[in-house]
């Protein structure tokens, strides 16, 4: 916390995955007819509901299970997930909700300096690797956190893992890192 | 074939029938009841084993065929790029050990060839040979994409790192593939290439510290500090009217899409270095900076400190402007600080992290607005590259506001997502009538 006194980071999360399953089958078919705001896939064998609020898009497999994305915390997530299964149960099925899971966050910050990826790279080896011809952007996996950031050379931050929790000891984990290989601000 | 033109050795009578015995197949005599002949009882190979016995008692193993294809490719790819015997070596060596892994033994043909095609590229860059990935997908005729996740494997599995190459180590060999010597082009057009690489390097190195490398590819901008490195080194009037295009097809190479910006780009910070420069007296645009290339990367410590210099001055005067304008909440304020700060306010806002927070950093953020307006460190230094320049802006209302996750849901909501019965049955009807037009026209 020391490291970072003048100014808060911004962490915003853009994405939250999370799963949960119905314990019923599920006919596709009967959901693509009576549900509206839905695309019905079947080649994928599946069917795709957007809900309005929150904004999640979720994707119905006949077997119950349930992926939901798009929501922008875990508590949205959870209550777009709980409105999903109310109205599938509406639409005549029994549905029990259970098994919700957090599968994965991802969320942007942005450093308020420019990164040396060079120099970054060389210093943390093998943990980040970085390769200019195939991505612009050095990759840093936290093993205990299981996250993993991607690192632009204009300071800004691409975090992904299993929580919002990861996600924020991550950014706090790599700040100190940054800090020290940013580039100097004039020549 | 069973019954027909056999007689039974025993007794003679030509009465025989296929009597299979479990999965042995039998001719048998009636009458008699002996067996003419019968089948193999298990399937034997019809010419010896699959493995031949010399095989089974070989004491020394062959190595794979397609292990010896693959060196023999590495082989090939190292004479076409015309490299050293050292790295030959270092390559195969690499090859052998990446073959043996589980996720190259079992693999298509097309990924053992483009592991090849890493392996050498992998020897280049630690024997400090300057190569680009580039350079090996046009060797193997490989999609890039396939040959980015290869490399990066092969990389984890064989635990090697390489160092990093820089865009001006590999211009000089990028430069001699132009065209442009006296024997080709006529004298007017014609360059020296070592002439060209030089002041291509200079371009480049000014390009490194202007944002203009980072994250882009380098093909397309070797080919822009080419073509600008040539029409420098003679501005006459011809070299200032010959485009891309006609520069590219006399130099024999295949034009690239993203040179043109980056010559815009390149032009750019030309022209603010240009600004600088003490003799020259009238504004400088991109159409007439050409002729003073060769001065401006003569002189570019010089001239960038100096432009630092104006901008700093610059920065200080808007600064001193807006202070007094200085309102925490004010949406619009017109000056170049405006749209910095209204992505402050739209971030600070937005802080999803936890609840508690959010007061501390609003509060927070009003005092580094009265203090240092931008966080965003684009608008301190001289040059930046433009995705922090035009910062975008984070919409904010799609947020709900103090989530649970646990809240009731109202039936009505719900009811928001699911058809009527009528409308459901005029979607049905709807579906029908759509897909019969196709039917009757397919």
């Amino acid at each position: 916390m020391d490291s970072k006194n003048d100014e808060a980071l911004d962490i915003i999360v853009t994405n939250v995955v999370a799963t949960f399953r119905t314990r019923c089958h599920l006919n596709l078919r009967k959901i693509a007819l009576e549900g509206t705001n839905v695309i019905y896939k079947p080649e994928m064998g599946k069917v795709l509901m957007k809900l309005r609020k929150p904004k999640i898009t979720a994707s119905i497999w006949s077997s119950g299970k349930i992926i939901c994305t798009g929501a922008t915390s875990e508590e949205e997530a959870k209550l777009g997930a709980r409105r999903l299964a109310r109205c599938l149960q509406k639409l005549g099925f029994k549905v029990r909700f259970s098994a919700f899971r957090v599968v994965n966050v991802l969320a942007v910050c942005s450093m308020p300096f420019a990164v040396h990826l060079i120099n970054f790279t060389n210093n943390n080896r093998p943990i980040a690797s970085y390769e200019p011809e195939l991505h612009p952007a050095a990759t840093y996996r936290i093993k205990n956190l299981k996250a993993t950031v991607q690192v632009f050379s204009t300071g800004s931050l691409t975090v992904t893992g299993p929580n919002v929790q990861n996600v924020a000891a991550a950014v706090e984990h790599i700040y100190p890192i940054l800090y020290e290989c940013q580039k100097p601000r004039c020549k | 074939m069973s019954k027909a033109g056999l007689k039974c050795p025993n007794c003679g009578s030509s009465n025989i029938v296929n009597d299979d015995l479990y999965s042995q197949a039998q001719l048998v005599c009636v009458e008699c009841g002996a067996v003419v002949s019968e089948g193999s009882l298990a399937d034997d190979p019809l010419w010896g084993t699959d493995v031949s016995y010399s095989r089974t008692t070989a004491v020394k193993k062959n190595p794979c065929l397609n292990l010896i294809k693959g060196l023999e490719r590495v082989k090939e790819i190292c004479r076409i790029l015309r490299l050293n015997a050292e790295i030959e070596h270092l390559a195969q060596t690499y090859f052998r050990t990446a073959y043996q892994h589980e996720s190259f033994i079992n693999v298509t043909l097309q990924r053992k060839e483009v592991l090849a095609g890493c392996c050498v590229c992998i020897s280049c860059r630690q024997r400090n040979w300057p190569i680009t990935l580039g350079t090996i997908c046009c060797v193997l005729n490989a999609e890039e994409t396939l040959l980015g996740g290869v490399y990066q494997e092969m990389l984890k599995i064989l635990n090697i790192q390489a160092p990093f190459v820089s865009v001006v180590e590999v211009i000089e060999t990028h430069v001699h593939e132009y065209k442009i010597s006296k024997q080709d082009v006529p004298e007017d057009f014609a360059e020296d290439p070592k002439v060209l690489t030089k002041r291509a390097v200079e371009l480049v190195e000014l390009a490194g510290e202007s944002w203009i490398v980072t994250g882009r590819r380098p093909l397309p901008l070797m080919m822009a500090a080419t073509y600008l490195a040539w029409q420098s080194l003679n501005p006459n009037r011809h070299r200032l009217k010959f485009s891309l295009d006609k520069f590219c097809n006399m130099a024999k190479v295949r034009k690239r899409r993203a040179a043109a910006t980056r010559i815009t780009e390149l032009k750019e910070v030309l022209c603010r270095l240009g600004k600088e420069l003490p003799w020259v007296t009238e504004a400088v645009t991109e159409s007439d900076v050409v002729p003073l290339v060769g001065d401006i990367l003569k002189y570019r410590h010089s001239l960038l400190a100096r432009a630092l210099k104006t901008h700093e001055k610059a920065l200080e005067a808007n600064c001193a402007q807006t202070s007094t304008l200085n309102h925490p909440t004010d949406e619009v304020v017109p000056t170049q600080h405006s749209e910095s700060r209204n992505e402050n306010e739209s971030t600070s806002s937005v802080v999803q992290l936890s609840p508690s927070n959010k007061g501390e950093n609003q509060g927070d953020k009003n005092d580094d607005q009265s203090e240092e307006p931008v966080p965003n460190w684009g608008k301190k230094v001289l040059f930046a590259p433009p995705c922090v320049i035009n910062a975008k802006r984070r919409r904010v209302e799609r947020r709900v506001e103090n989530c649970t996750g646990d809240e009731e849901i109202s039936d009505g909501e719900i009811d928001s997502y699911i058809r009527s019965p009528q409308e459901a049955r005029d979607f049905a009807l709807m579906q029908k009538m759509l897909s019969l037009p196709n039917s009757e026209n397919s």
